[in-house]
């Protein structure tokens, strides 16, 4: 037994000698189910595909888990080299001192080709990238093409009056749950502002300075809130609460229409099949549609790692990069490629047909839209917790506890708290 | 020498010699506590006078400016008041309720050697499970008071009123609190000599007189337990509860001072926030825990 020991030990020796910069790294991501099943087999892949590296991916059973085990990673210096994170910690990763920006330890990578939508929400004001686009989504329009077709709408409405229209025409027919709306801000404010080309705070969103206020209150949001409070009145908007499947009354076949990430298509076709159609979020009459934003997540790479490990990582970025991994990717999980290259590969085979790729278009076009300044993302300091105020002073006003305008009001006046705390935290750091 | 000082001396005679056995017994679990208790209290305490960065690196000192801004916040003292008063409603509903049912099995009316049994299950289950359950349980469309909606709809929809959700975690703590309570209480009334109450009952008093002038005064040990350990439990326990029926909401309306903390925390990389509010949360159990043995001091244990 012990001579087969250190036989074995000799032999794993020798055999990990010859590669000097080979190295072991580890990736943790947050996204479970089937994602996760995408994600594991993303990386088995990658090591069967190369022998010089291999990477260990650790779930961590949500992107808030991911983010809090790897603070405490980083404070004891045990953190991995990569690390997947979600969309609204991006200011905190981009001063946090722990991750070095993509574009500066791969300068040779076309960065460029990242679509727009997605380049714009992990790059820097002066235009570098920070983390890579990996698991992206955007908001689209759910719709459920057999209940507008009862009442003679036979296209998706690309506005909000379109939409009030045929909501009213489905209650007419007597139908509980025209439209589904949640009032969770990534859908009734940040995407709804960038679709509008609108501004949620001064210094476009926070990407000139962290001296930046939250000016949403007065904009069209507020105008927006107060049409979706009365809407619910009229009966032709349902909250999430007032349904009986609650989020999932869209694909529980209870309401006929949805603002949602285009990474939940997935979930929809399988529960809906033919009668779901999907197009562009809608808009107010009279304004220009702008870029939506990305959702979902992207992979930053953390510091103090040796040059191997450096080795390795910037392998696995360029392999998940691939056009046959991004486009195995889309089929698995309903995230959109988020490269223009990768697109046109997918869009020039015969793949381009099938129902698993029907969000890859219409997602990627949403991103691609025209964009502003105040639609290339959120770069707000404690922004996580601004969404739960958000979400706590929409709902007391939804409960009747107090008007609209009064929950956005205090709901700005709380998260301008934040970001002046947020600006303290951070005085002797500049923003990249 | 009162006599628990006596009883104690006793003990320690009685079983090992040497102050050096009993510092190795007691070692571990000091060890264990002052790494998972007095470390992170410490921890807290230090970083309640600084900004902190969540990946760390640049924390500045910023004297008592953490709590100057946690004490003028009023959405801190809204979820001090709720704290109070599930405090005192939870632990109200879950030691009544579980003294009525300890003085029907003590009484061994029929089929409450089954019952005893029984009331004690749901200690078995996890908080979080049992939130699981009730969210199911109060559900408005699926629920028990679903037959309500159907005849004024809306009326009960405790993903949107913050009172029905409010009564959905006190209902589900009280549930969760009151196996405890009933066993605890249950042993203290069969420790009362029967040869009392049955005096009582050949004296002419009636079970209601017996209960309020022999049981009810003999039990003010157990009792005094029960509320203490409520008391406590209620501030930190309800969070897995909290967690898994409505995540603080709707509105504010369920955000306890232990669930504020783990949000601001946790979810909201505000380390130096949520340390200052720990550190004032336990201070605010300190000075209800004081108060209650100041209440001690009329409990009698003598027998």
């Amino acid at each position: 037994m012990k001579t087969n020991f250190f036989a074995a030990l000799v032999l794993g020796l020798s055999a990990a000698a010859p590669a000097a910069n080979a190295a072991e790294i580890e990736f943790w991501y947050g996204n479970t189910g089937r994602v996760e099943e995408a994600i594991q087999s993303t990386c088995e892949a990658f090591n069967a595909a190369q022998d010089v590296h291999s990477i260990t991916c650790v779930g961590q059973g949500g992107y808030e888990a991911g983010m809090q085990k790897a603070i405490a990673a980083y404070r004891t210096g045990k953190h991995p080299a990569l690390i997947q994170f979600f969309d609204a910690g991006t200011l905190d990763l981009m001063l946090s001192g722990a991750v070095l920006s993509v574009e500066a330890i791969m300068p040779d990578v076309a960065w460029d080709d990242y679509i727009g939508g997605a380049r714009s929400y992990y790059e820097t004001s002066t235009g570098e990238l920070y983390s890579q686009p990996y698991n992206g989504s955007t908001m689209i329009f759910y719709a459920n093409m057999q209940m507008l077709g009862e009442v003679g709408v036979t296209e998706i409405p690309e506005t909000y009056e379109g939409v009030v229209e045929a909501a009213r025409k489905l209650k007419g027919n007597g139908h509980a749950c025209p439209v589904l709306q949640r009032v969770h801000p990534w859908f009734s404010l940040e995407q709804f502002s960038a679709r509008h080309g609108e501004a949620i705070a001064s210094n476009n969103n926070g990407y000139g300075g962290l001296d930046a206020e939250y000016t949403f209150n007065t904009g069209l949001v507020a105008e927006h809130l107060a049409n979706i409070a009365a809407w619910r009145d009229e009966g032709l908007f349902r909250l999430p609460a007032d349904t009986p499947a609650g989020k999932n009354g869209f694909n529980a076949g209870e309401c006929a229409m949805l603002e949602s990430s285009s990474a939940g298509y997935g979930g929809a076709l399988a529960a809906l099949g033919d009668a779901i159609g999907i197009g562009f979020a809608p808009i107010y009459e009279g304004y220009d549609r702008h870029n939506t934003l990305i959702g979902g997540a992207s992979i930053w790479v953390m510091k103090d790692h040796e040059d191997a490990s450096y080795d390795a990582a910037r392998a696995f970025l360029n392999f998940v990069r691939e056009h046959d991994q991004q486009i195995a990717f889309t089929r698995r999980t309903g995230y959109v490629p988020v490269t223009n290259a990768a697109l046109e590969t997918l869009k020039a085979s015969k793949m381009a047909g099938e129902p698993e790729f029907a969000t890859a278009d219409i997602g990627v076009a949403s991103l691609n839209m025209p964009s502003v300044a105040d639609s290339r993302g959120i770069r707000l300091g404690f922004y996580v917790q601004f969404r739960d105020i958000f979400i706590q002073e929409v709902t007391k006003a939804l409960n009747g506890e107090q008007e609209i305008q009064a929950a956005l009001d205090s709901a700005a006046v709380r998260g301008n708290e934040l970001l002046r705390r947020f600006e303290q935290t951070y005085q002797d750091v500049e923003l990249p | 020498m009162d006599r628990r000082t006596w009883k104690a001396g006793k003990m320690r005679q009685g079983f090992y010699g040497g102050n050096l056995t009993y510092a190795m017994l007691v070692a571990p679990i000091l060890f264990l506590i002052f790494l998972f208790f007095y470390v992170p209290v410490g921890l807290a305490f230090f970083w309640s006078f600084f900004l902190e960065r969540p990946f760390g690196g640049g924390s500045q000192f910023v004297g008592l400016q953490n709590f100057s801004r946690v004490l003028s916040d009023p959405v801190y003292w809204e979820a001090l008041q709720r704290t109070v008063v599930f405090m005192i409603v939870a632990p109200g509903l879950a030691i009544g309720i579980s003294l009525v049912l300890a003085l029907a099995a003590d009484r061994g009316l029929r089929l409450s050697q089954a019952a005893r049994n029984i009331v004690i299950w749901p200690k078995a289950v996890a908080g979080a499970s049992i939130g699981v359950v009730f969210v199911f349980i109060f559900n408005p469309f699926l629920g028990i008071f679903s037959p309500i909606n159907d005849l004024f709809p809306g009326l009960w929809n405790p993903r949107i009123d913050g009172n029905d959700a409010f009564a959905t975690i006190v209902v589900a703590q009280v549930w969760n609190g009151i196996p405890f309570n009933f066993i605890i209480l249950l042993s203290g009334l069969q420790a009362i000599p029967d040869t009392l109450t049955k005096s009582a009952a050949m004296d002419g008093a009636g079970s209601w007189r017996r209960i309020l002038d022999i049981q009810l005064p003999l039990l003010t040990p157990q009792l005094f337990l029960t509320f203490v350990l409520e008391f406590v439990g209620t501030v930190v326990e309800a969070f897995g509860l909290i967690d898994t029926m409505t995540e603080g909401g709707p509105g504010e309306a369920t955000t306890l001072l232990i669930y504020k903390i783990y949000v601001d925390g946790f979810k909201a990389y505000d380390l130096s926030g949520a340390a200052t509010q720990t550190v004032l949360l336990m201070i605010f159990v300190i000075v209800m825990v004081l108060l209650q043995f100041r209440i001690e001091k009329h409990v009698k244990y003598e027998r």
